[in-house]
């Protein structure tokens, strides 16, 4: 079913690169889709997961043993698929090997170029960091896991500065939109860990740890805090001048609804509540579910960035811009972008399988209840 | 380019121009309202007050021409750059249609070409106006998936240099020559002797969102 969902996305990417981008929802006002909000929101995820599973190798956090490997795996999936992402957003995606000729013809000031460098890295320094694992190499593992942490860090903060930059968009507009970018890629990815893990043991009725499940549930309402403080201190200084019109735009125009619905509840106030009732956040069920919201809620909080942040009407002139000039762009949600969304994430879940079916992801079976440590372990 | 705003009447001939002169497609009124047609020139209409007391302030916006411009900073594939005679130009051929430009415009300069155009007469390079004199390039048949935006008509500029005519004056973009109350005016800035100096030293002027320093060189005189 995964392998349909990815065949009919390509099918429709290809109509979306025969047809033009007119089959989309995009528009001049509005250039950026549903396939980038799925890419940084997977780059995030992928970025949280990585860091994530270098707790073991790099922290030696032995109790989470158990679970890195599927994080690794779990990551390079996931980069591939924002990357997959990207490539169906381009107008032009024959010539995205322009995006890597670094230095030559590239445009080394833009972001963008900058992120093929920490993307393209990124991918090998996972692949690499994956084979070290496999090959129970651990103190190769262990510098690969530090370069990845780092990576990952820059990979998702540089993520945040394409947006962060761009002084002509108030609501992108912050010094901050990087760190925010971070926080929120190790809350969502985190979340999808938890959910991913708890659901594959569940599948394959195997065994495991719940205290790592349980301190994984305090991780990552650490991690919302975080997030929380950095979300809403964009907000606040967004409130005062020159800022202030497109974000109070933000908070009560046409695109609120995501904002306080999806990102604000979803990935905040929600999980937050149950991660701080002592009876949820001791259950498998509560950490699942504050998982889902946190997870749904990310999706969100990246909406709310992309497409109400290129929305807002551009002041050309102080006065009132009549006519559709100075109107707000809408963004419909057109059946050839939700099949082309689906079907990256079809592509990644089968991708995914696939790693779970051919390789060790898991830990070894029943007598061993941890991977057998490697002699040298660092 | 100085555009005289006591002058313009809104009468939209400077799209209409740069649409006839450049292959600008002509959208439809579905494609208009999701903002989706190609415009390389704009006219916006802005008011300030109410009934009876209102003020209508008509400004039509061509590419600003930055000379620090968002759009070159930030496109990955070099495809649109500064010339070094200051206008910003789009390389089809480079631009890979990441639309980064688009978000980064402050003046809403660019446009994504989001679909194959039909092959119409204002299309065809064998009618007049007859553009066969200056090749096929800028403006090969169009591909979608790129960015587009105006040129300062770079062609007739290039054309005229090479034919040793006047830029200003004898040469100008299409814009400037089709505007029937004369509020555009097209020359060389660094020349104190150019017609455009003339008028920036006569008049008030401002440029658009100043506040970005963007330093770009469209100038509006004010009524």
């Amino acid at each position: 079913m995964l392998a349909a969902f990815s065949l009919i996305g390509f099918v429709s990417f290809m109509v979306s690169y025969i047809e033009g981008h007119h089959v989309l929802g995009t528009n001049n006002v509005i250039p950026w889709g549903m396939p980038i909000i799925i890419t940084i929101y997977l780059i995030g995820l992928s970025a949280g997961s990585l860091i994530l599973s270098s707790l073991t190798y790099v922290f030696g956090k032995e109790e989470y043993r158990p679970i890195s490997r599927i994080a690794v795996f779990l990551a390079i999936v996931l980069i591939f698929g924002a990357m997959v992402g990207i490539a169906l957003d381009l107008g032009r995606p024959e010539k995205s090997w322009r995006l890597f000729m670094f230095f030559v013809l590239n445009n080394m000031r833009s972001m963008f170029a900058v992120n093929g460098i920490l993307y393209g890295g990124y991918f090998i320094i996972g692949l690499v960091y994956l084979g070290f694992i496999f090959g129970e190499k651990s103190k190769w593992t262990k510098v690969m896991g530090i370069i990845a942490i780092f990576w990952a860090a820059l990979v998702h903060m540089g993520t945040g500065a394409i947006f962060g930059f761009i002084a002509a968009r108030p609501i992108f507009y912050s010094p901050i939109k990087p760190f925010e970018f971070l926080a929120a890629a190790m809350a969502s990815g985190l979340a999808l860990l938890i959910i991913a893990i708890v659901s594959i043991f569940k599948f394959v009725k195997r065994e495991f740890d719940r205290n790592i499940i349980f301190s994984l549930g305090q991780l990552l309402f650490a991690l919302i805090i975080v997030l929380l403080i950095l979300v809403g201190v964009d907000k606040l200084t967004h409130l005062y001048s020159p800022h202030r019109e497109p974000t109070i735009w933000l908070l009560t125009g046409p695109f609120s609804w995501i904002f306080w619905g999806l990102q604000v509840g979803c990935a905040y106030f929600l999980p937050i509540l149950i991660l701080i009732y002592s009876r949820y956040k001791k259950t498998i069920k509560g950490i699942m579910i504050a998982s889902f919201f946190v997870v749904i809620g990310i999706f969100g909080e990246r909406f709310a960035l992309v497409i109400p942040g290129t929305a807002h009407p551009l002041p050309f002139y102080p006065g009132k811009i009549e006519g559709i000039w100075g109107a707000a762009g809408s963004f419909p949600l057109t059946p050839i972008e939700t099949l082309m969304s689906l079907g990256i994430f079809g592509l990644m879940g089968l991708f995914f399988l696939l790693g779970l079916k051919n390789l060790e992801l898991l830990p070894a079976y029943k007598s061993a209840e941890q991977t057998p440590l490697p002699e040298g372990k660092g | 380019m100085v555009i005289d705003l006591d002058k313009c009447v809104g009468c939209q001939a400077c799209t209409l121009a740069c649409k006839a002169e450049n292959n600008v497609p002509h959208g439809s009124p579905e494609e208009q309202r999701l903002r989706r047609e190609i415009y390389w020139n704009k006219v916006i209409a802005v008011t300030h007050g109410k009934y009876p007391q209102v003020n209508t302030q008509l400004i039509p916006m061509p590419c600003m021409h930055c000379d620090q411009a968002p759009c070159v900073t930030v496109c990955p594939a070099k495809a649109t750059y500064r010339r070094e005679d200051g206008i910003i130009v789009q390389d089809f051929r480079r631009c890979i249609g990441c639309k980064y430009c688009i978000v980064a415009c402050p003046y809403g300069a660019r446009s994504f070409n989001s679909k194959e155009q039909e092959e119409k007469e204002y299309h065809r390079q064998d009618l007049p106006p007859d553009r066969s004199v200056w090749g096929p390039w800028p403006f090969p048949n169009r591909t979608h998936g790129v960015v587009e935006k105006c040129t300062f008509c770079f062609h007739r500029i290039d054309q005229g240099m090479k034919e040793g005519k006047k830029i200003g004056e004898e040469v100008v973009p299409a814009c400037v020559e089709d505007c029937p109350a004369r509020a555009r005016s097209f020359g060389d800035l660094d020349d104190t002797r150019s017609e455009v100096s003339r008028l920036l030293s006569s008049r008030g002027w401002i440029r658009l969102r100043e506040e970005l320093d963007t330093k770009c060189k469209v100038y509006y005189l004010l009524k």
